[in-house]
């Protein structure tokens, strides 16, 4: 587990900067506020991509695609949502677009199976099963679920994340955990995963 | 997981407890709830160890080359960032990849269906050219046709074209200097037609017709006698059809002509050949028609003399000689056309039309034909049927095959890269 910490206005410590005070104060050029924001969002915001795209050293160029993107929006920036929203949202628009483009390459190469290898090719069979199980949901439920498990989002910055009203939000979490509580109980892989499941191990 | 709809608070309220995300009040009234029912109780424990198992889907540590880049990147950003704002994103930030792929297709597309249309229209003029060029080809009549070139078989209803109205101007100046010369105004063209009056003809013209449909037992007996009863009436077959096909009845198709004052003793002849199935009789008054030909006529060869009387006192220039030459010619070729029609007029008047038709009874008979050469029939009549059916695929393959591809390139690539863009964008 990678630690994810959840460090916003409502959860600071006493004496702790918010989020949203250092990216004031990185705004107002403070170097110091953002070599903390970065500490504090580095890993969770390398995770966020590590669980979604295949590919390690993508997921890094992700990462540092956004933290750029934050930097160069520095001088547009305005605090109407939590920093960890804005962040996200960044990260979901980065993501989208490194979406496109790979189905995009893929539409021509006809290799889009190559960006769906598992995200960690750890050996851990609960790993491998949750992976699997986690990649079989709905693709909105999905990113839900991963929000809100992973990012410690609340329904409220999901909802603002996805464009989608809250009690939205609420009933596809609710289904998204079901249906993987449903597939870690029976995780019967299909003839495809199990194939997959020993060429990773080999 | 186990839904449990009996129960005052739903399933996803106590997700929402579970998640921290209800109001305080309500918060404690299903935390209230929970501590009576064992059932929701234990629904949270399977939310709290699915998120328990969800931990173990671990991520490796940020590589610090990231921490370099980014912290390098935000120095140097901060240190040129008092010098003024980033540039603003290229084009707005609308060209930021998302149109990408649909842009692409879009104008390979409209790239394909624009050959397409082009190629469509580059064969359709091929094939229209050659039409057009034998339209240029043709006689400008406007230019052409400085004189009286009406047709012969112009309706006499209409006004007839005066020669003296679409003369030309060398003749006009020559009638000109001619008339200066004689002294006569009669010599003119002009005068002489005001000179002429039309004569109306007191009797009246009738072109009479008659239609029959006989129906006769014996159709062989039946034609000798048609030839007999044409004899005798001093009549003629203008046109005469035998018609005889297997399995149909014979027929004889026939437009006879005979003189109009024989036209009812030869009807009544005509009708002792068998059952009349159908007659009838009419008559068309071409008196009109007759006076106006004559008319026409008149005026014509007055417009002749006139221009031979001219030719005969021509003071002009050769050229002019040889206008008035071709005038005459043409009226003249105009006269014996609507001589021509005078004569065919007259002539439906002096012979009455008989349009007969004489169908012969019909009779089954047996068919004589062996098997073995209805088969031979058959088996022909198939084979050639099969051939053709075999050389209208082929035709049409060559015809339309390349045309068929094209467009169905123009719809299915475009469709096909969309539906493996989706379906990539939906792996991802």
């Amino acid at each position: 587990m990678d630690n994810t910490t959840r460090r916003s206005s409502a959860a600071k410590p006493t004496g702790e900067s918010t989020d949203e005070d250092l990216m004031a104060d990185f705004c107002h050029g403070s170097q110091d506020a953002f070599n903390e924001l970065f500490l504090r969002y580095k890993q969770p915001l390398f995770g966020f991509f590590r669980r979604r795209v295949a590919d390690a050293a993508q997921a890094e160029e992700l990462t540092q695609e956004s933290f750029v993107a934050v930097i160069r929006a520095s001088s547009r920036y305005e605090p109407s949502a939590l920093f960890r929203t804005y962040l996200y949202a960044i990260g979901l628009k980065i993501l989208s677009a490194y979406r496109r483009k790979a189905a995009f390459r893929a539409t021509f190469t006809g290799a889009p199976d190559a960006y769906r290898e598992p995200a960690a090719l750890g050996n851990l069979e609960m790993e491998y099963v949750l992976r699997q199980a986690v990649g079989k949901l709905d693709r909105l439920e999905r990113e839900i679920l991963m929000l809100r498990e992973f990012e410690q989002l609340s329904y409220v910055e999901i909802g603002e994340l996805l464009h989608l009203p809250v009690n939205t939000v609420r009933s596809r979490l609710f289904r998204a955990r079901l249906a993987l509580h449903n597939l870690l109980a029976d995780p019967t892989p299909t003839a495809d995963a199990e194939q997959a499941r020993i060429e990773e191990s080999a | 997981m186990n839904t449990i709809a009996e129960h005052p608070v739903a399933p996803e309220q106590i997700m929402a407890f579970f998640d921290g995300e209800l109001s305080a009040a309500d918060a404690q009234n299903v935390a209230a709830h929970l501590d009576g029912c064992s059932a929701c109780a234990s629904l949270v424990g399977q939310f709290r160890d699915l998120s328990q198992s969800l931990t173990q889907w671990s991520v490796a540590l940020v590589p610090q080359s990231v921490e370099d880049a980014v912290k390098g990147f935000a120095a140097r950003t901060s240190a040129t960032s008092k010098s003024g704002k980033p540039p603003a994103p290229f084009l707005f930030g609308i060209w930021n990849g998302k149109f990408v792929p649909f842009a692409v297709t879009g104008i390979a597309a409209c790239a394909l269906l624009m050959v397409g249309v082009e190629i469509s229209d580059s064969y359709r003029n091929a094939r229209i050219i050659p039409h057009r060029s034998e339209v240029v080809e043709l006689p400008n009549k406007d230019t052409d046709t400085a004189g009286y070139d009406a047709p012969a078989s112009v309706p006499p209803s209409l006004p007839a074209q005066s020669p003296m109205n679409v003369a030309t101007p060398a003749i006009a100046a020559m009638a000109q200097q001619t008339s200066a010369l004689d002294g006569n105004a009669a010599a003119s063209p002009a005068a002489s037609m005001q000179l002429n009056s039309p004569t109306t003809s007191a009797a009246p013209m009738i072109a009479h017709t008659a239609s029959l449909a006989i129906t006769v037992k014996d159709l062989s007996a039946a034609r000798a006698s048609l030839d007999a009863i044409l004899a005798r009436h001093q009549g003629y077959a203008a046109q005469l059809t035998v018609e005889s096909t297997a399995n149909f009845p014979r027929s004889v198709t026939a437009s006879l002509r005979i003189p109009a004052s024989g036209l009812s003793s030869a009807i009544g002849d005509l009708k002792t050949l068998g059952r009349v199935e159908r007659e009838s009789q009419s008559g068309e008054d071409v008196s009109q028609q007759h006076t106006d030909l004559a008319e026409r006529i008149k005026t014509a060869r007055a417009t002749e003399e006139s221009f031979r009387g001219i030719l005969q006192q021509r003071t002009g220039k050769i050229s002019d000689v040889l206008e008035v030459e071709q005038s005459i010619a043409r009226v003249r070729g105009e006269i014996e056309a609507m001589e021509a029609e005078q004569t065919r007029l007259e002539h439906r008047v002096d012979y009455a039309t008989i349009e007969l038709q004489l169908n012969e009874e019909y009779k089954e008979e047996i068919p004589s034909a062996a098997f073995s050469l209805r088969f031979h029939n058959a088996s022909v009549a198939g084979y050639r049927n099969a051939s053709e059916i075999v050389a209208s695929i082929i035709l049409f393959l060559v015809q339309y095959v390349l045309s068929i591809l094209i467009w169905l390139a123009l719809v299915c690539i475009p469709a096909l890269l969309i539906w493996r863009y989706r379906k990539a964008l939906s792996r991802l």
